[in-house]
């Protein structure tokens, strides 16, 4: 059964002139197609990644999916409802909202440098109303920091006396605080160290069996993709060019861009 | 003399804070053999960069080299190092952008670089700059291009070739495909690989990344806060690393491997420590699951036949 | 965090180690500190009160300092005005005004500052063009002739008899509203660098609305460089307030600002009576060069790329 269906997803940006250097120097309009015509589904409880070069338009699904942008067409559903559907109550979008959270690449500009760790997680819990004593919100702060392997101290610090890969585990901690069935990571370990990385993967992996979580993973890196992934959709220039299992694409990719990609990627020489 | 280009014995660089000294480089010696890749791996903050600004000369105040020698050519250059900088050695920085002037063509700025170290004259200079930017792959009849006007890729090949110019004998590159995509990445190491076999340049790749080291360098120098942990032959470290340290890196880098999604990644518990709370004795001993005493008491130097492991020792005696 | 431990941290932090190594830092600081705390304590250290025209004594008119007046006596410390004021009860009571106006018009300012430099970054598209294009037009005044026009309007409002009670309320309208400019430019800079940064994203994410992020989430980030701008426009807010009590539309002459003060004293400048000019004149360049000079120092600390 597919939890997420993305449907012909495009996203334009324009990327013109003002209009009124438009009107002196008669340039045309220029769009760019950052997104064309995209269309995937996850499962639930499994990792879909998507894999691609700097501006092939990851970030920008991403963004689509958990409704930041608006797709200039096509349509993102999320167990049987539309992401992005004007007429749609406020109650219900905010419901939506709940179920669907992101990752970010960042350690440093994810976090609000100004807020300490424990007002940043419980920020969400009020913003959807799920505890309403302090006591138990408190509590679940605890219970979240604990889930990703920060102590309960660590509430009052702020995130500049962390490092970037206890940075990610905040964020990570953030995103799980409102219970969502759904996290998007867009290249939640590119700012890493190899070693914190392994640490953060793992995180995400044991947090998925744990909550039964439904990931879209965002990256540019084939080795990280191979494994996190369930199923893998390789990016180019905004175009789907090949979506596959891992065993298969790895194996015999058939678009010509997948096996160059998966070529470049320096071989590793361990026994 | 030895087949030795560069040698550094016993580097230190500090810089002191209101509160304290802290090392950035500790204690680090190694050596730089004609025509090789030699590989500096470590994580973020292990002081990489710092050694090599130090080579170059490049480290500027708070941060001083205070203690230990650099040696090329049998020349001592810790003291004057802007005698071999720009034309014995040369350096390539992640950001292409560092090296190349926006508002110069790049040919402009090769024939600058070879006419400031190199006695030609102007015809011979252009006539160079053409064969600089063939030999990194890129058509002499954009010399008149400016940089921006140039991919990253590209970028990075102009830097080479303003790097190459003065026919250097080493060449430090610093990350020099951090920024960029994987398919522009393994363009620009094989390049660099061929350089140093058409040229006999030797080169020092700076990176965090083992699968670059692994399929580039000759030999490569493990580097943990600052300190040295493990240095040898590439092919010997990738298949038996001796330094936890190392295993811990090679085992946690990602590969491409099919069934991996159903297995957990080999992870190094913790962090590296901060500069001014690195550990007693072996700085790694806090994340290492063998350390006994002896780590935390004594730090471990590497010697000619092991690591900067106390384990290594113990093995032996067993 | 309690605020002992706030203090104690502070007193730790690498901005006061600093501080107190600087010495120029150090010094214009305790300048500051030593005006503002005689002007506030004015009415225990000044030996009369200037305000009271009961106390002044016609016969000390024009006492040097510190030479007994051949009449009465009386020794007066920077010597007496012409209407036998003593001087230094005057400096201090106009300093309380000064100061009060510079404060005041600062605050005004830096909110109006903040409120449309946030609402310019955050909102961007027409408001922001709106706010900037105002912001522009009025830079291509001298702040001064700004406040003079909003002194000059707002008498034009005000029936007579309330124009001089309000005549301070006017000048701090006055300068506050002729000195937004720069706050409300350093705040949309750092506002549209601080929304593109994913901890907005994340706040969006759980449906806070515009108002809740651009409050919660980017003010307490964009307002390290409102308090150097902060410190740099109130001295020119006290120069600017000297400027127009000085020009004769500033506090009235009952209650004496330092620019009054001086404005009286260039009277007789050229009739020998040097003091009633130089001491409040001395006391405003005193106190605008510590204002200027911390400033300064502040700016290079909390952001070294300005250097
Ligand atoms: N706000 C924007 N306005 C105009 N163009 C944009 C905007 N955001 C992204 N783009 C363009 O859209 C394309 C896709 O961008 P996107 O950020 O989705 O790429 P990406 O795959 O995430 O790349 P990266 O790996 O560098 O993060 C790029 O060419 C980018 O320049
Ligand atoms: N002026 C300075 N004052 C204090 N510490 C400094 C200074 N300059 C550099 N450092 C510190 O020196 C350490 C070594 O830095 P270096 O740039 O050599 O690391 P690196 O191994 O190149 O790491 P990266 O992979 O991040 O480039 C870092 O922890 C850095 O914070
Ligand atoms: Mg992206
Ligand atoms: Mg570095």
């Amino acid at each position: 059964m597919s939890f997420i269906i993305a449907n012909h997803l495009t996203r334009q940006y324009d990327l013109s002139d003002p209009w009124i250097v438009r009107m002196l120097t008669s340039n045309k309009r220029k769009q760019l197609t950052a997104v064309d015509d995209v269309s995937f589904s996850i499962d639930k409880g499994t990792t879909y990644a998507l894999v691609g070069e700097s501006g092939s338009g990851k970030s920008t699904i991403a963004k689509m999916v958990v409704g930041l942008l608006a797709p200039s067409a096509g349509a993102i559903t999320f167990d049987g409802k539309m992401i992005n559907d004007e007429t749609i109550s406020k109650a219900d979008r905010q419901r939506l909202r709940r179920r669907i959270q992101m990752v970010f690449q960042s350690p440093y500009a994810s976090l609000n440098p100004r807020w300490a760790v424990g007002d940043i997680l419980k920020e969400p819990i009020r913003a959807f109303g799920l505890f309403d004593s302090r006591a138990d919100q408190d509590k679940r702060v605890n219970e979240l920091l604990d889930q990703v392997g920060l102590s309960a101290r660590d509430a009052n610090k702020y995130p500049h006396e962390f490092s970037g890969g206890q940075r990610q585990r905040i964020s990570i901690a953030r995103a799980l605080s409102s219970q969502p069935d759904v996290i998007i990571c867009d290249e939640p370990t590119s700012a890493l160290d190899v070693s914190v990385q392994a640490q953060v993967l793992n995180l995400l992996k044991t947090l998925q069996k744990e909550f039964s979580l439904t990931y879209l993973f965002i990256s540019h890196d084939l080795a990280v993709v191979s494994t996190m992934a369930n199923k893998i959709g390789v990016l180019n220039e905004g175009k789907l060019v090949e979506e596959a299992v891992p065993s298969q694409l790895f194996a015999k990719p058939e678009n010509p861009y997948t096996k160059m990609l998966i070529d470049a990627v320096p071989d590793f020489g361990k026994v | 003399m030895s087949d030795h280009l560069l040698e550094i014995k016993n580097l230190k660089i500090t810089v002191a804070t209101r509160r304290n000294v802290l090392n950035l480089v500790d204690n680090l010696t190694l050596a730089v053999k004609k025509g090789e890749i030699l590989g500096l791996v470590g994580e973020s903050g292990a002081g990489k960069s710092m050694t090599g600004s130090a080579i170059i000369g490049l480290i500027e105040k708070p941060v001083k080299i205070s203690g230990g020698e650099i040696w090329f050519k049998g020349k001592r250059i810790d003291q004057h190092p802007d005698e071999v900088r720009g034309h014995e050695i040369s350096m390539i920085f992640q950001d292409p952008m560092m090296s190349l002037n926006p508002l110069w063509r790049i040919g402009d700025q090769l024939i600058e670089v070879i006419t400031t170290h190199m006695n030609i004259s102007h015809q011979d200079a252009i006539k160079k700059a053409k064969h600089c930017l063939v030999e990194v792959g890129i058509d002499p009849s954009r010399m008149n291009a400016y940089p921006h006007t140039f991919s990253g890729g590209m970028r990075q090949r102009v830097v080479i070739a303003l790097a190459l110019a003065p026919n250097p004998s080493l060449v430090i590159a610093d990350e020099p495909t951090t920024a960029l995509d994987v398919s522009i990445q393994a363009q620009i190491l094989d390049l660099l690989k061929q350089i140093c076999k058409t040229r006999g340049t030797s080169i020092i790749l700076i990176t965090h990344d083992m699968a670059v080291i692994s399929q580039t360098t000759d030999r490569v120098c493990v580097m943990y806060s600052g300190r040295l942990a493990e240095i040898g032959i590439t092919k010997e470290i990738m298949a038996h690393p001796q330094h936890p340290y190392t295993k811990g890196l090679v085992a946690s880098t990602p590969q491409i491997d099919a069934s991996s999604f159903e297995k957990m990644l080999y992870q190094i518990p913790g962090s590296m420590p901060a500069l001014d709370n690195i550990p007693s004795g072996c700085a790694f001993h806090p994340r290492c699951e063998h350390a006994h005493d002896k780590c935390r008491a004594e730090r471990p130097e590497v010697l000619s036949n092991r690591a900067a492991c106390w384990l290594l020792d113990a093995n032996e005696g067993q | 965090m309690s605020g002992n431990a706030m203090i104690r941290r502070f007193l730790k932090s690498d901005f006061f180690y600093d501080f107190t190594h600087a010495p120029i830092a150090v010094v214009s600081f305790v300048v500051i500190m030593v005006i503002v705390t005689c002007a506030i304590f004015a009415g225990f250290i000044a030996p009369t009160n200037p305000f009271d025209p009961s106390s002044l004594e016609l016969m000390n008119g024009f006492t040097p300092p510190m030479q007994p007046n051949a009449f009465t006596g009386d020794v007066f410390l920077m010597g007496a005005d012409d209407q036998g004021r003593d001087l230094f009860s005057a400096i201090l009571y106009g300093l309380r005004i000064s100061l009060f106006v510079g404060v005041m018009a600062v605050i005004l300012a830096m909110v109006l500052g903040i409120l449309l430099g946030l609402t310019a970054g955050y909102v961007g598209g027409w408001l922001d063009n709106l706010i900037m294009r105002f912001a522009d037009i009025q830079m291509t005044f001298p702040s001064i002739l700004i406040a003079m026009l909003i002194h000059g309007v707002a008498r034009g409002i005000l029936p007579p008899e309330l124009r001089y009670e309000m005549s301070i309320t006017v000048l701090i309208v006055a300068i506050g509203l002729s000195e937004w400019v720069p706050f409300a430019r350093t705040v949309r800079g750092s506002t549209m660098v601080e929304k593109e940064k994913e901890y907005v994203a994340a706040a969006q994410l759980i449906g806070l609305n515009r108002w809740q992020i651009m409050v919660r989430h980017i003010l307490p980030n964009v307002l390290s460089p409102v308090l150097v701008i902060a410190t740099i426009t109130f001295a020119l807010a006290i120069i600017a307030e000297a400027t127009l009590s000085f020009l004769g539309v500033g506090a009235p002459r009952t209650e004496p600002s330092l620019g009054t003060l001086i404005r009286i004293g260039q009277d007789f400048l050229f009739s020998g009576e040097w003091w009633i000019l130089l001491f409040p004149a001395l006391t405003l360049l005193a106190l605008a060069l510590a204002v200027n000079l911390f400033g300064d120092w502040l700016r290079d600390k909390l952001n070294p790329r300005l250097k």
